[in-house]
């Protein structure tokens, strides 16, 4: 059993002040059979209280209200994950390919997929890029999906700053270049196109020397493979999701999940922007603190991280789209 | 009693192509209208000319206008209103009445098959394509149990009558129909000007449909409420059907409530009163799905309002209608609705659908393309009537641009052969005598927890200009009183 | 009742209220300046700088000469001009139909009505011939417009606020008013004894309607004294201002919770004001009338805007 500690913060910065505003975060990571939350706590800077509640795809959200005049925000969580070792191959059950594709032709389970077979204006592959990748109908599902996972590692180059939360899927193909938001797209957009279900994920990524990833939270892809599963693909990273992947939730595209929502009404005109800390840390053993405590080990972590954000080049800088009045 | 014999029908040529509803073919009047044309018949010229007036007038000083928005300005508009009522009686009322209740109930079972077991799909009865690629299936919908277990509380059923004598269905409206309020303002104003007509026929009222609306809304009130505090929400005063809101919130007695009247707090909705926060637990919308809540539909939406969806979800509060009921009012469903009705209820379709050719499958779209000058071609998700082309009307230029736009985008289209409506005596300003004028009827259904509701009578409206089949307000379509006869 | 309504309804009741007392003064004050037994009180220059002063608190220079049908036209139905009266009658309707809903058909019938004929009174007619016809149709339609509202509306909380708004807007209207004939009367007189027999007191109670009742009253000729104690503190002149915050003072109460109003509450506000112009005498006033005039207007200003913070806050 892993145990990680994650620290998420985003400080939202505004022209000019607030009227009014709403803001929801989906950043919890979800109980299932491999992870455990243990441990939460969600602050900010203006002590706003915030309600637990559940958006349209019942994902677990925090929402908060305000109708103070700030120009500036820091909201702040601290979570305490458990994570088995898995070895996710070990999951695969043996099949061949005419059981698979029989499988996922029928209409029945094409019904019951639904959602994630059918493509959102964020995965749907234009007719140019169709032929990109086509599944080999003469080996199993899990294989081709695999061959998909290598195919999309290599046709793009992670690139952070080339690509937004608003570039089309089409500019995304066209470039080769992008974050593991547009490598899930991609993937899922191609999966689907063939026939898989395929679905966004959003989480957080441990770190080790070797993986990709640093875009504040990442995403990968889970696709249904008959007889088996949902079974997680990282894209970005070319691997299997595993250990290192700490899930939130899943959706048909970024949209579904984006972890940050607000509707902001200004009382003028002006821009807003978000910049994001992520952190994911191995720990040996929880530590039994108490709030005092924990709330003195945020504020020295924040300040490394404030360090940390501008020694780190790869530390990305965006702005999300948000309403205006 | 012969159609030439009077000076107000002096300019009333019959067609034999379409349906009259007043004269039989040889020019004597219908029994039904008989007593009526007698009355009328002892008016004058100028009786009708200053009636007509009058009523006009009458509609602008009250309000009931809707707003045309032009080039460059908004203008206030009356909806135009005919003297001349129309009369259906009662035999033929049960008909339309049980066809309309038959469709409105077929489709709620449609709308929880679609967003729970989509059985009707995987019986390869409706293709999965038509649910998925319509822009009205909200994902967000599915596994969710609307109180009460109604989707499309209320439905507005377009019907006409074919040059056969049959009424058809054109559309069913579940999203926001709207009309209604006509309905009441056109009797209204028809009782004010000719009330001694009303001595001749017994009619049922139209009054009580907000009555009907309010108790319906009741039935479905969340879990755990007693007394559920029912609000309208609209896009606010320049909404076009605004004067509508308003009249039903009043005749409900209900507050009219704009998107920045509420907030969710928790999960729950509430209104800003005068004295603090009220709890809100039904809300009949007349907002589209796509901006009800910023935060989980269309994000730069100001009508709406954040969490809504939420707090729908969880149960908290009902919404009239329901999110995501468009996936079923979808032009391209409407061709399957016979089969819709058998499946779910097990009964045969009371009410006739028009053949449909759905230009999303290869043969019919080739039949389409070489038999545009016999078709109707609409687009698949547009409503008031915007971008339809009837064939016979197009020149040649015309239809080779209309082929090219099916052709680029066929899932968008589908195409009928056309209906030809049926026609009614109209008041005509300029010839100042009525004229036979295209007519349709847009009923109103209500569906609540163990109780429905049909309005009796209905919105007729007439298509003023001569030979336009196209009966909608924003495209100089007026309206008639719709009398339904006790029996 | 939703606070935005409120506010609506407020605001409905304030601006037709607005342009009857605009357009009464303005009718007043032009025609009985015709036959004025005074040359300083016949100017018409000096009519339209009070007209202007009045509607607008805007001081025109006496050297400045004004174009009279540009004044009244700008008074009266110039759209681009804010302080006009077809600009108020607008924003009556504007926030009638916002509140639609909770208004009776009659009230609302007869809103719209008056709003389409101000609309489309020919601005060419109203310059040359049509400033009585114009300004009687405004004064009586807003006779109509209050009886439809005290008889048509059910006597809640819609009417305490549409009743609010009528109050507090005539109140601050009628302030204007005497402001205005008081400015004109030292203009036009120069020593104290023709000021306080200044042709312009009589003009003031016609502007507000109230020269007959005075007579019967007093049975005195109008003189400064008298006329600005009946109309700021006679109870039982209807266009005083002390009646308009008695009334006030009803409504407000039947609005509020409390029985007890709290301190810095809009109740406990208007009370006090109540009860401070209850025990206010004319020789009080006369020893500074400048001063008081401008303090009971600022204490008005204040209620307005107390009761907008106090019940028509929302989003």
């Amino acid at each position: 059993m892993l145990k990680y500690q994650i620290f998420y913060e985003a400080v939202n910065t505004y022209e000019v002040p607030l009227r009014e505003a709403v803001w929801q975060f989906i950043i919890l990571p979800e109980d299932n059979d491999t992870q455990k939350l243990r441990f939460f706590q969600f602050s900010n800077s203006e002590n706003i209280p915030y309600d637990q509640s559940v958006d349209g795809f019942l994902n677990s959200t925090i929402k908060l209200v305000t109708k103070k005049a700030l120009r500036e925000i820091t909201f702040t969580a601290h979570m305490d994950v458990e994570k088995k070792e898995i070895n996710p191959f070990q999951n695969i059950k043996n099949s061949t390919p005419g059981q698979d594709f029989k499988m996922i032709d029928d209409l029945v389970f094409k019904v019951d997929h639904e959602k994630f077979l059918f493509p959102t204006a964020l995965t749907s592959i234009p007719q140019q890029f169709q032929k990109l990748f086509v599944f080999d109908r003469k080996e199993t599902i899990f294989s081709n999906l695999c061959h998909l996972n290598q195919w999309s590692f290599e046709y793009f180059t992670f690139k952070t700053e080339v690509t937004t939360t608003e570039s089309s899927i089409t500019e995304i193909l066209d470039q080769r270049k992008g974050v593991c938001q547009d490598f899930t797209h991609v993937f899922c957009g191609l999966a689907r196109l063939n026939g898989v279900p395929a679905r966004y994920v959003s989480g957080y990524l441990h770190q080790n020397n070797t993986m990709v990833g640093d875009l504040q939270m990442h995403a990968w892809v889970e696709c249904y493979i008959p007889g088996t599963g949902w079974v997680g693909f990282d894209p970005t990273n070319n691997l299997l999701a595993a250990t290192h992947h700490i899930k939130v939730t899943h959706g048909r595209d970024y949209q579904d999940c984006a972890p940050l929502k607000g509707v902001i009404y200004l009382t003028g005109s002006g821009n807003n922007k978000t910049e994001y800390t992520v952190r994911v840390k191995e720990v040996k053993e929880f530590k039994e603190r108490t709030q005092q405590e924990y709330r003195a080990e945020d504020f020295a972590e924040v300040k490394r991280d404030l360090e940390n954000r501008f020694s780190n080049p790869s530390y990305l800088k965006w702005q999300q789209q948000q309403q205006q009045q | 009693m012969n159609v030439s014999e009077h000076p107000i029908f002096s300019c009333y040529q019959q067609h034999s192509e379409f349906f009259d509803e007043i004269f039989e073919e040889d020019g004597n009047v219908k029994e039904v209208y008989k007593k009526l044309f007698e009355i009328y018949s002892g008016h004058t010229v100028e009786d009708f000319a200053s009636l007509n007036n009058n009523a006009k007038s009458s509609f602008f000083n009250q309000g009931i206008t809707f707003q045309v928005y032009g080039d460059q300005e908004i203008k206030e508009k009356i909806f135009p209103f005919d003297l001349f009522p129309r009369i259906i009686d009662s035999s033929e009322w049960d008909h339309i009445e049980k066809g309309v209740l038959q469709r409105s109930k077929a489709l709620n079972h449609f709308l929880h098959d679609v967003y729970h077991d989509k059985k009707i799909i995987k019986d390869g009865i409706v293709p999965i394509e038509l649910i998925n690629s319509s822009a009205n299936y909200l994902s967000q919908m599915n596994g969710l149990e609307p109180p009460g277990g109604i989707y499309n509380h209320i439905s507005g059923t377009d019907l006409i009558k074919h040059s056969d004598g049959k009424y058809y269905v054109l559309e069913d409206n579940i999203r926001c129909p709207s009309g209604v309020s006509y309905v009441i303002c056109n009797r209204t104003a028809l009782k004010k000007a000719l009330f001694g007509v009303f001595d001749a026929y017994k009619t049922f009222t139209v009054t009580d449909y907000a009555q009907n609306l309010l108790e319906i809304m009741q039935t479905v009130k969340p879990e755990g409420v007693d007394q559920p505090n029912c609000v309208v929400i609209t896009p606010g005063i320049y909404n076009s059907a605004y004067y509508e809101h308003s009249y039903l919130a009043k005749a409900m007695g209900v507050e009219l409530v704009e998107g920045r009247d509420l907030y969710v707090e928790k999960d729950k909705v509430y209104m800003q009163s005068i004295n603090g926060a009220q709890r809100v637990h039904v809300i009949y919308r007349r907002i589209d799905d796509q901006f009800i809540d910023p935060m989980e539909f269309k994000p730069d939406s100001t009508l709406g309002v954040p969490g809504l969806f939420s707090a729908y979800a969880k149960g908290n509060v009902t919404l009239v209608n329901a999110p995501g009921t468009g996936v079923a009012d979808d032009k391209a469903i409407y061709t399957y609705m016979p089969d819709i009705i058998k499946y779910y209820l097990n009964e045969e379709p009371i009410l006739n659908n028009v053949h449909t050719y759905h230009c999303s499958r290869p043969d019919e779209l080739k039949y389409v393309l070489n038999n545009i000058d016999k078709l109707v071609i609409k687009p698949v998700d547009e409503a008031g009537g915007y971008g339809i082309s009837i064939g016979n009307r197009l020149t040649k230029d015309e239809i080779e641009e209309v082929k090219k736009t099916i052709a680029a985008s066929p899932r968008k289209y589908i195409a009928q052969p056309i209906m030809s409506l049926s026609v009614h005596a109209t008041y005509i300003e300029e010839s100042n005598s009525f004229e036979p004028r295209h007519v349709d009827l847009r009923t109103y259904t209500i569906l609540g927890k163990d109780k429905d509701f049909v309005l009796k009578g209905g919105l007729t409206r007439v298509a003023l200009q001569k030979g336009n089949l196209i009966v909608n307000s924003s495209q100089g379509g007026g309206s008639k009183d719709t009398w339904v006869l006790k029996s | 009742m939703l606070a935005r309504v409120a506010n609506n309804l407020f605001w409905m009741g304030r601006y037709i209220e607005r342009s009857e007392h605009i357009a009464r003064f303005l009718n007043v004050n032009y025609f009985s300046s015709l036959d004025a037994p005074t040359t300083e009180s016949q100017s018409r220059q000096r009519v339209l700088r009070s007209s202007l002063f009045m509607t607008n608190t805007v001081t025109t220079s006496v050297d400045h000469l004004l174009d009279e049908q540009e004044v009244l036209f700008n008074i009266a139905l110039n759209i681009d001009e804010p302080y006009s009266i077809i600009n108020a009658v607008r924003n009556a309707r504007e926030n009638a139909n916002s509140a639609r809903d909770v208004l009776s058909t009659e009230f609302y019938e007869a809103l719209n009505k008056f709003y389409h004929a101000v609309l489309r009174y020919d601005p060419n007619h109203f310059k040359v011939k049509g400033l009585f016809e114009f300004t009687t149709l405004v004064t009586e339609s807003t006779a109509i417009l209050r009886e439809k509202i005290r008889g048509t509306l059910f006597h809640d909380e819609v009417y305490a606020i549409i009743m609010l708004g009528i109050s507090v807007e005539r109140a601050i209207q009628v302030s204007h008013i005497i402001q205005t004939k008081y400015t004109d009367a030292l203009e036009s007189t120069p020593n104290d004894e023709l000021f306080e027999r200044s042709y312009e007191w009589i003009t003031l109670l016609k502007c507000i309607e109230s020269h007959d009742m005075m007579r019967r009253f007093y049975k005195k000729t109008p003189d400064s004294s008298n006329v600005l104690e009946f109309l700021v503190l006679h109870p039982d002149c209807p266009r005083s201002i002390m009646n308009s915050i008695n009334r006030l003072n009803k409504h407000i109460l039947s609005l509020s919770m409390e029985k007890l109003p709290s301190k810095n509450s809009t109740a406990y506000l208007v009370g006090k004001t109540q009860a401070h112009m209850a025990y206010l005498s004319i020789e009080t006033i006369e020893e500074d009338i400048q001063g008081h005039l401008t303090q009971i207007r600022e204490t008005l200003y204040t209620i307005a805007s107390s009761i907008e913070k106090e019940y028509f806050l929302y989003n």
